[in-house]
């Protein structure tokens, strides 16, 4: 199979390149990563990229394959079109090769508070929570934060240092809408700003490219459901 | 009860825009039935339509909604695509440059629609 991977190494000073690759491969049943794996072992061991768990549950193996943010490790083979383009996450800092620099989104991330704030004397045991509650989280704390979906945003390519990006409003999202968590309003002051939050115009990138299959533009619409209504 | 935070300006513009957004989407059925329907075409039709109060005012109303609309859109575009440091002040000059030709076109549609007579 054809390769065309980009190559970058900031200490030989050259810029960075696409470079080709033809490894002998059966795709039948593998992935991405696989390829990742035999071009690295095979053909040029100076390839770097990251990848943890090769099962789609640690999400560091975030690429663009072919235009499209993907997870390596689960993205077949089978029926990309060659030569297969692997770059590294758009818009992020390239540190080498597929490696970027994940600062900016763990900055954002870290900015919507992602944690329970809960200012009651701690309980014996736990927070319990009605099953009906517990049903809201679903689809928001299966985040893994592989970044496939705030790298693949327009809104954060143009304002990356002040749009927070799907990932963290879908975290933000994941505390506001927990019932054990009493600072949803601190929360919504926080997002009520034309970029935090509003820079988002829905365009659903974002729920395209999600390996795991959720929607932070449908989180985003609550939390601006919850910012009318409060608002009246 | 909200405490000191950003701007704040993001939520009203918003919301503004998607009221807005409302009123055009009733408004511009209900007028294409009307002025489809109406008895004469051409100018007789067109200046009778234009006639009654009630279709100036909800002609004015429809501008009223689409000036906001449109300059909070390039508003959105402004934020996203002017963002360098040194574009703050272009942005500014671009914001209010658009809101004195969009209030000078409020005034003119005023001009127009109280023509009619």
């Amino acid at each position: 199979m054809k390769f065309r991977i980009y190559r970058y190494d900031p200490e030989s000073g050259a810029k960075p390149s696409m470079r080709d690759y033809e490894l002998d491969i059966d795709p039948q049943g593998k992935k991405v990563l696989d390829a990742l794996i035999a071009i690295k072992d095979t053909l040029d061991e100076s390839l770097s990229f990251r990848r943890s768990c090769r099962e789609g549950v640690c999400g560091s193996d975030g690429v663009n394959v072919n235009g499209t943010n993907v997870l390596a490790c689960i993205t077949p083979l089978e029926g990309l079109k060659q030569p297969i383009e692997i770059r590294p996450l758009p818009r992020l800092g390239v540190i080498r090769d597929l490696i970027v620099d994940m600062e900016q989104f763990y900055q954002h991330y870290r900015a919507v508070k992602p944690y329970l704030i809960n200012l009651d004397p701690e309980p014996e045991n736990e927070r319990p929570q009605s099953p009906e509650d517990r049903a809201e989280l679903d689809g928001l704390w299966e985040c893994i934060l592989c970044g496939c979906c705030t790298t693949s945003c327009p809104s954060f390519w143009w304002n990356p240092d002040k749009f927070l990006g799907p990932a963290a409003l879908l975290q933000g999202y994941r505390f506001i809408a927990d019932t054990r968590d009493q600072a949803t309003n601190e929360r919504l002051d926080f997002l009520e700003d034309p970029y935090r939050l509003f820079r988002c115009h829905g365009i659903m990138n974002c729920v395209e490219v999600c390996p795991k299959g959720l929607n932070p533009t449908q989180a985003v619409g609550k939390i601006k459901t919850l910012l009318v209504k409060r608002a009246l | 009860m909200r405490t000191v935070a950003g701007a704040r300006r993001g939520l009203d513009m918003w919301l503004a825009q998607r009221a807005s957004a409302v009123y055009m989407a009733v408004f511009l059925p209900v007028f294409l039935f009307c002025a489809l329907t109406a008895p004469g075409q051409g100018y007789a039709g067109w200046h009778a339509l234009f006639l009654p109060l009630g279709m100036k005012v909800a002609a004015l109303l429809f501008v009223v909604a689409l000036l906001p609309h449109a300059w909070i859109g390039l508003r959105e575009i402004f934020i996203d695509y002017l963002h360098c440091a040194r574009c703050a002040l272009l942005r500014l000059s671009l914001y209010f440059a658009f809101a004195v030709l969009y209030l000078a076109c409020l005034v003119w549609a005023v001009d127009i629609l109280w023509s009619v007579r």
